[in-house]
């Protein structure tokens, strides 16, 4: 089920009274899982057999990990957790992949080998729930905190559902002590819970797959060279559209489990402000760039291991961290680029005096230039996020392209070495790229060290009031109810 | 920060319920009449449909033409039940003659449009891959999105403003008159008055449209900008025996399980009539398809009663002559093919 559904409006009405009704906590919350459930199983029902696996695995682990001394035992008992969670995800997702390229391995080495192609459906949300069920064994094992003594509480906070298809990634410590206490959203929570699945939507419904998704589609599907003006175009329509898509599924989920009385953690904030890579990482996707820093990055060392090494962990991190986004070497590309500018990033940082000369040359020409609201004193600062930003648009071309062979092709007329290629896009498909693009630019710039909820209620409540019936009206004449998040592929 | 985030979200609720009254109120009061999406659900809904196909309710594919042209309500007065109508508008109907042909469970009686320009279109043409996209949306359709659907359809009957393709906001902005880039192709649009949908994906003209004789020039004016008027030959060579090749295919698999197919051509008029005699001359493109398919043909021009009708904009029937039009065809169907369709639900006829 996606949130942008009459479906879901039918559920969350339902659930919302049942979790207003006067029954007891363990009622509301079994309520509450069984709603996960069918959330999860109105998309597949069969897949819901590797939720539960997951989840009962997970949680008996997690028991046996915490009363054995025995360090083998207790190895043992994670490594059930990490193979069956890792093999399943390897199956589902990486099983044809790995196909694929052990195929041409043994082509490219002359040994005659033909597979038949697997025919594997993706569960969705499996890349989600596994990092979610992994992060709770590994933190029981490393006796960070007790197991869960309710699997109850364990159950829902595996599957609970504004969560469980596309993050937040949540941590048991995010979750899992909201459930001990009765919970049932305060007036104010449940209002804001609202105004948030209403921005959520707009982002979703009225910019992501009205505005952008067309144009980006129709560019990248293409399979011919296309004018540089709509290669661009179609760049910062993806750019716009990701963004949009997936922060406004995070905030609809924060702002539906907000109406329940649930706090979910922040998952963006403004990315395309970003001062460089590492900002960008602290901005984009949070509770994934914290899962990896927690669990990948630091047991391989961080940066406590030496210069070089460090470099090594940021690759290697960045590298695992665009597989997970799927099974195409193009992500794994994506994430080496990341990996890659970051450990640029730190190198200029090692050595600052170098990178403030370039600043200051092109201040002066920014100063009289821009139409974002800038003071002298914060040039460098938006010159290094427009930098950012023009760098993330090359990394999200090789995200976007269906192959390697198109997100060179769209590189290439991108920065003019084909220059040929038909124009293809409409005025008004450009503008509204256009339009996106700076709205979004200047948007994030002025919201970099503030929040929405700030913003909001700084407003007069007649102008709040006034920009919320619009994006409800928008979301409405959109109409595009049924599209699916980017994320869910992932 | 309660009482303010309260009298927001009654002021936005405000709007949104007087804008919805107001747009609504002004469709109405411009003459607009209800139209259902024509979209991936109502096409994955009605393809639920083909296991029961029979002579007496066959599955029609193909393009716009069997959309107007077949008359569903007077099909099923004749035969007592209706057809399947899974015809996209603007594809080739090749596509979803291979789906049916490789699922093992289809049976049943076909009727197949053949539209030369998009019919011949080779595949990874605009017309192919959209009816493939289609297609594709149907094995996926979850249970989430057939709800969805159920509910919408309550919504549709009732409010006119949800026709996405005619007032949503991006159909909207699509007819700002906004020049674009010389060389960029712009896809036309249609005016808002030509025709509205059914739940059963019956599409028809309204009849402001068909007093409208400035919206008819109109759309004939889109005919010739998407090349419908065009004299230029069209596939020959490999491609057009390939595509040959491949209809007979499925048409043998259909047949090879007891299921049945028939080519009809709709009837066209005026300058798109006379495009397509020169485009697709009959020998080379018709005949040669009945002949290396082996599948009985209806040609509108063969057939007096058929090819009385002009059509208002070159390319589609009028309701009034849908209804003579299905009389007709249905009974050359039955003589031609020899299968019983008068009264034949009770018959079952393999």
């Amino acid at each position: 089920m996606v949130f942008n559904s009459y479906t879901f409006v039918l559920f969350f009405a339902v659930l919302l009274a049942l979790h207003n009704m006067p029954f007891s906590w363990k009622t509301k919350k079994i309520n509450l899982l069984g709603a996960s459930y069918l959330f999860y199983a109105l998309w597949n029902p069969p897949f819901i057999l590797l939720l539960w696996l997951s989840t009962i695995v997970d949680f008996y682990m997690a028991k046996l990990i915490s009363i054995t001394e025995d360090k083998t035992r207790r190895r043992m008992w994670l490594a059930v957790s990490l193979v069956l969670n890792l093999g399943m995800l390897s199956y589902f997702k990486y099983g044809g992949f790995l196909l694929e390229n052990f195929t041409m391995l043994m082509n490219s080495l002359g040994i005659a080998f033909e597979a038949a192609k697997p025919d594997i459906i993706l569960p969705v949300g499996i890349s989600f729930y596994t990092f979610v069920t992994l992060s709770y064994t590994i933190d029981v094992y490393k006796r960070k905190f007790a197991p869960e003594s309710s699997f109850l509480d364990f159950a829902l906070f595996v599957t609970y559902f504004p969560h469980l298809v596309a993050g937040p990634i949540v941590r048991p410590e995010d979750l899992i002590p909201q459930f001990k206490q009765p919970k049932k959203a305060t007036g104010q929570q449940f209002m804001w819970g609202i105004f948030l699945l209403t921005l959520g939507l707009f982002l979703k419904v009225v910019i992501a797959d009205g505005w952008l998704s067309e144009t980006s589609d129709l560019i990248f599907g293409l399979p011919f060279p296309v004018n540089p003006l709509d290669a661009w175009s179609a760049v910062l329509a993806f750019s716009g559209q990701i963004f949009c898509d997936f922060s406004g599924y995070s905030t609809c989920a924060i702002g539906v489990s907000l109406c329940l009385g649930f706090k979910l953690p922040e998952n963006f904030r403004y990315p395309y402000a970003a001062v460089g890579f590492s900002d960008f990482w602290r901005r984009w996707h949070i509770t994934l760039s914290t899962w990896l820093r927690d669990y990948l990055y630091i047991p391989l060392g961080g940066n406590r291991a030496g210069r070089f090494q460090t470099y090594i962990n940021l690759m290697i991190t960045m590298l695992l961290g665009g597989l997970w986004h799927g099974a195409s070497w193009n992500f794994v590309i994506w994430g080496g680029l990341h990996g890659l500018f970051l450990c640029i990033e730190r190198l200029i940082k090692r050595n600052p005096k170098k990178a403030g000369v370039a600043a200051t040359e092109a201040e002066e020409v920014v100063l009289q230039a821009t139409v974002i609201p800038v003071r002298r004193n914060n040039i460098s600062v938006l010159l290094r996020v427009l930098l950012t930003f023009f760098l993330l648009n090359v990394t999200w071309v090789f995200f976007r392209s269906p192959d390697f062979g198109t997100a060179i092709r769209m590189l290439l007329c991108m920065f003019g070495v084909i220059t040929q290629g038909p124009k293809m896009l409409t005025t008004p498909d450009m503008l509204k790229v256009a339009i996106v693009t700076v709205g979004l630019l200047v948007c994030h710039w002025n919201m970099r060290e503030r929040s929405v909820k700030g913003l909001f209620q700084s407003m007069p409540w007649w102008l709040f009031g006034t920009l919320w019936g619009i994006m409800l009206i928008l979301i409405v004449l959109t109409q595009k109810s049924t599209g699916s998040f980017i994320y869910f592929q992932f | 920060m309660k009482k303010t985030n309260l009298k927001a979200a009654c002021l936005g609720g405000a709007l949104v319920v007087l804008f919805l009254i107001g747009w609504e109120s002004y469709l109405r009061q411009s003459g607009f009449i209800c139209s259902y999406n024509d979209d991936e659900s109502l096409w994955a809904a009605t393809r639920r449909n083909i296991y029961q196909a029979t002579p007496a309710g066959p599955v029609i594919v193909g393009t716009s033409r069997a959309k107007f042209d077949i008359d569903l309500q007077t099909w099923e007065g004749i035969t007592g039940k209706a057809p399947v109508q899974l015809a996209i508008v603007g594809t080739t109907p090749r596509p979803v003659l291979q789906d049916l042909a490789s699922d093992p469970n289809f049976k049943g009686t076909l009727i197949l449009d053949v539209m030369e320009p998009l019919f011949f279109q080779p595949n990874g043409s605009f017309a192919e891959v959209s009816a493939t996209k289609r297609l594709a949306y149907y094995p996926k359709w979850s249970l989430s999105q057939q709800a969805s659907f159920v509910i919408n359809r309550q919504l549709e009957d009732h409010l006119l403003f949800l026709d996405e393709e005619k007032f949503s906001v991006n159909a909207l902005i699509k007819r700002l008159p906004i020049a674009s880039r010389p060389g960029v192709f712009v896809f036309p649009v249609f005016p808002l008055n030509l025709e509205y949908g059914l739940p059963n994906r019956q599409t028809s003209f309204t009849d402001s449209f068909l007093t409208d004789t400035a919206a008819q020039a109109e759309v004939k004016g889109v005919w010739a900008r998407m090349g419908l008027t065009s004299t230029k030959r069209g596939v020959g060579g490999d491609t057009l025996t390939n595509i040959i090749r491949s209809v007979a295919k499925s048409v043998d698999q259909i047949r090879a399980r007891g299921g049945q197919v028939v080519f009809v051509r709709f009837p066209s008029s005026g300058e798109v009539w006379n495009a397509e005699q020169q485009a697709y001359p009959r020998e080379l493109y018709w005949e040669r398809l009945l002949k290396e398919t082996g599948v009985t043909g209806i040609h509108f021009a063969d057939y007096p009663e058929l090819s009385r009708y002009k059509c208002p904009e070159w390319s589609h029937l009028s309701p009034a002559d849908a209804k003579s039009f299905t009389k007709d065809l249905t009974r050359i169907i039955e003589t031609k093919t020899k299968w019983s369709l008068q009264n034949a639900v009770s018959q079952n006829i393999p």
